[in-house]
């Protein structure tokens, strides 16, 4: 097959799929598991974008959730002022409202991943940590101070409340996007100079690499696509419509981290598998209540003695990892 | 005409004058030799040069324009590519990414071609490739593309570092220390290829280098530093007769060879015996069943070509490195359930390659982290004492950060580390490594003192006849097996040495 038509066949097939997510999967299935795909596929859209600052470029951030706010905020106040006019036109005023909503959460994350990343980014390790952490922090306290946003009870609810936009189809959608744009980047030239900023500093501007620029390109863009998870986060159908800046705390964060680091870091595909398993093992834990904090952290000790680089390392999932970790059948090669 | 120009360059760090006001002229097209003894700042230089250092006085030109004070990426744009003494790869990454990660500036497509996956942007992805292909098969690397860069053995990182600099298409070329870590036989190699790049990519090539045959046979106009200062400067022929150089350089004595150590001392018991070991990285077997011994009192070098095993066996002998196979055994125990920390208070102490010294340290604090084990405050203080008698330039430096040391006071400083647990075995990997030929004779001299003072030693070096003269017994090691052994002497004269370093 010529290129151009395998690349149209391979979009035409993933968009039948989200349709059929969107429009069969949403209705065919119990509404707890429905709940449970959409929130995989918010956290896959997560694990992706922050693996691109700790994992490729080697930075430290654990303040993504307050992209993720300002995505979130950006995109409610977005369709919330556009509903009136689009709700008349049905599904396609829908889906406009919701492209409009990701476009302004996109620029508005993407925005301030650009202000938190230049002044900062010309610190290391530990310093750089704590200034994102404290910029999460300052997001989320600011919304809990505008009256205007709810303040912290909330988007406001009621007739007023966000418009339930994205369901099933849209969410994967996003998380199939953020994937695309992110292995994209890391595979190309562009993502080459991310990791020799990760490897290196001094050697990457050696070779003529705008070390701050990358550095903020790669925030920028991490944190557009963590705008988008916040965005779809907001308009999720399958959900309640509430938003609330108390889902923007450190442990958001913390969970980002986790995903990425069990996944290993690095790793797109080990960052979706991440963002997977700490979704389904965070539900199946809830039938052990209050003992859900003694195992979910017992089960991460566990996996850092058992897989310290976790699950894939640096690697990507392929078939051809998978044959070599496998044990050979006898008489496979006959 | 003049490709590169320093006027007056000064480079003061707090009240250190590490550069005093440097000039010099490289002429377009030339090989031009920058050397010195260790902490002449040469290093420095080039730091100034390629902007990782903004100059605290004078002006450097390149080409007609002013480049001093410009970030280090937009130097690389101009022109001016370079390696680095402590070798600088990205270390995860395969060998072939590290060169592309250098054709990043020339690239010819942008972000959204990347992330469009455009047909303009896999063409290319493919003539980078290619080209970066081309580079590597200078250096014989083309078939180790997907190797980790961290993985390659220490010449072949340094051939590497080359291949990604000249990816850049630079006209200018900084090699800091391109020999280092080389045997003779590669040295020479190497020698015949500045010759070639120069002509093929048209290109100035300025190197700082501690071997002077490379240094006297390649390079058109040497240029001597010493402290910060220039001492001469012309022809390699009238640089190597001024007597401020071989002063400076190669100490007062002049170039002496050093006298095999008498073979006085009775050897002991077996101290430490080594059967079968082995030792894999991945799918790659470095040592394959090798079997040494050193007895109580000898000093015994393990020599061999780069990538023959040397560092590998030590390494695993100190437990740093897992065993694929075969046991090691201490004053009759086998270390096989031996962590390596436990090693030291076993009596057994490493002076690791590259040193690894603490950085951030001061010469006090790095010394009394060797001495960790021994508990007894007075037993530490008397250990502090001898190995600052044994290397008194430590003394002066004390207060000193560790980062901050020349190279050659660093190699001191690991070494003194080392035998600051008081251990019955040291093992020195690569004291000589890109060092100063007068310090070198200064830590041949420490060396056989420490052995003097009672202390067993099994040495690994690349300087074969600096390692056969200081020792009793040696052992030639060709790609992770023992291909010869006896007598330091007899090694010494024996033409078969040569040919397991050329690789026969």
């Amino acid at each position: 097959m010529p290129p151009l038509v395998r690349r149209i066949a391979l979009v035409a097939l993933t968009l039948a799929l989200l349709a059929g997510l969107q429009y069969g999967a949403q209705a065919a299935l119990n509404p707890y598991f429905v709940r449970i795909l959409a929130v995989c596929a918010v956290n896959i859209m997560l694990a992706v974008s922050l693996n691109l600052v700790n994992g490729t470029t080697g930075q430290f951030s654990i303040g993504h959730a307050g992209f993720m706010a300002v995505g979130a905020y950006a995109g409610a106040l977005t369709s919330h002022a556009l509903d009136p006019r689009l709700a008349p036109h049905g599904a396609l005023g829908e889906a406009a409202g919701l492209v409009l909503a990701g476009v302004a959460a996109v620029l508005a994350s993407g925005v301030a991943g650009v202000l938190v990343g230049v002044p900062s980014l010309r610190l290391r390790g530990d310093y750089l940590a704590i200034v994102t952490l404290g910029f999460g922090e300052i997001i989320r306290i600011s919304i809990e101070s505008i009256p205007f946003l709810g303040g912290s009870q909330g988007y406001p609810l009621g007739a007023e409340s966000i418009p339930a936009y994205a369901g099933l189809g849209w969410l994967w959608g996003g998380s199939v996007l953020a994937a695309v744009v992110v292995w994209n980047l890391t595979y190309s030239s562009h993502g080459r100079a991310l990791a020799a900023i990760r490897e290196d500093e001094i050697a990457a501007e050696a070779v003529g690499i705008d070390t701050t620029k990358y550095k903020v390109l790669a925030f920028a863009i991490s944190a557009m696509v963590t705008g988008l998870a916040g965005c779809l986060y907001a308009h999720d159908a399958t959900g309640g419509q509430h938003l609330e800046p108390g889902a923007f705390r450190l442990d958001r964060s913390v969970d980002m981290l986790v995903m990425i680091i069990f996944g290993g870091l690095g790793s797109i595909t080990g960052a979706i598998l991440g963002g997977l398993f700490v979704t389904i093992s965070l539900e199946l834990l809830r039938g052990a209540r209050e003992y859900r904090l003694v195992v979910y952290p017992m089960l991460l000790i566990l996996m850092m003695l058992l897989r310290p680089k976790g699950l894939l390392g640096t690697r990507e999932f392929s078939l051809g990892l998978l044959r070599s970790v496998l044990p050979r059948r006898r008489g496979a090669a006959s | 005409m003049t490709a590169l120009a320093l006027d007056n360059v000064e480079m003061v760090f707090g009240g250190l004058r590490a550069v005093g006001g440097v000039s010099l002229e490289v002429p377009s097209r030339s090989i031009f030799g920058l050397i010195g003894p260790n902490g002449a700042g040469k290093t420095t230089v080039f730091n100034c040069v390629t902007g990782v250092y903004t100059p605290t006085g004078g002006r450097i030109t390149f080409e007609g324009e002013r480049i001093d004070g410009l970030p280090a990426f937009k130097v690389a744009a101009r022109g001016i590519a370079r390696t680095f003494q402590n070798i600088r790869l990205f270390g995860q990454m395969s060998v072939l990414e590290n060169v592309l990660v250098a054709a990043h500036r020339a690239r010819k497509t942008g972000l959204w071609d990347a992330l469009l996956r455009t047909r303009r942007y896999h063409d290319d992805e493919r003539s980078m490739r290619a080209r970066a292909l081309e580079l590597l098969a200078i250096f014989k690397l083309d078939d180790q593309e997907g190797a980790r860069a961290s993985s390659l053995p220490y010449g072949d990182q340094r051939r590497l570092e080359i291949a990604r600099a000249l990816m850049l298409a630079p006209r200018m070329l900084l090699l800091d220390e391109p020999a280092a870590g080389m045997n003779s036989s590669e040295a020479s190699v190497l020698k015949g290829q500045l010759h070639e790049l120069r002509d093929r990519f048209k290109l100035t090539i300025v190197l700082v280098e501690h071997n002077m045959q490379v240094v006297m046979n390649v390079c058109e106009l040497v240029h001597v530093m010493d402290r910060g200062e220039t001492i001469a400067h012309g022809t390699p022929e009238a640089v190597q007769r001024d007597p401020k150089v071989l002063e400076a350089y190669l100490g007062a004595g002049g170039t002496r060879a050093p006298e095999p150590a008498p073979d006085t001392t009775e050897p002991g018991e077996v101290l430490l015996s080594v059967k079968g070991l082995a030792v894999r990285y991945g799918g790659i077997q470095a040592v394959r069943g090798l079997d040494l011994e050193v007895r109580r009192g000898e000093l015994v070098a393990l020599i061999g070509a780069n990538g023959a095993g040397k560092t590998s066996t030590l390494k695993a002998i100190a437990r740093v490195l897992p065993w694929a196979a075969g046991d090691v055994t201490f004053e009759g125990r086998s270390l096989a359930r031996t962590p390596a920390h436990e090693l030291v208070s076993l009596g057994v102490a490493l002076s690791p390659e590259g040193r690894a010294i603490f950085p951030n340290l001061t010469v006090e604090e790095n010394l009394e982290l060797g001495a960790y084990t021994v508990r007894d405050p007075s037993a530490r203080r008397r250990a502090m004492e001898e190995v600052i008698a044994l290397f008194p330039r430590l003394g002066e430096r004390r207060a000193q950060l560790g980062g901050t040391l020349s190279g050659g006071e660093q190699q001191m400083l690991a070494i003194a580390r080392a035998l600051m647990s008081r251990p019955r075995l040291l093992l020195l990997d690569e004291p000589s490594l890109g060092i100063a030929p007068v310090l070198v004779d200064q830590i041949f001299e420490a060396i056989a003192r420490i052995r003097a003072q009672g202390t067993t030693i099994l040495l690994v070096e690349q300087n074969t006849r600096r390692a056969l003269a200081a020792a009793q017994r040696a052992y030639v090691i060709v790609t992770g097996e023992i291909a010869l052994s006896g007598t330091a002497r007899e090694l010494a004269e024996d033409p078969r040495v040569q040919g397991a370093y050329l690789g026969h």
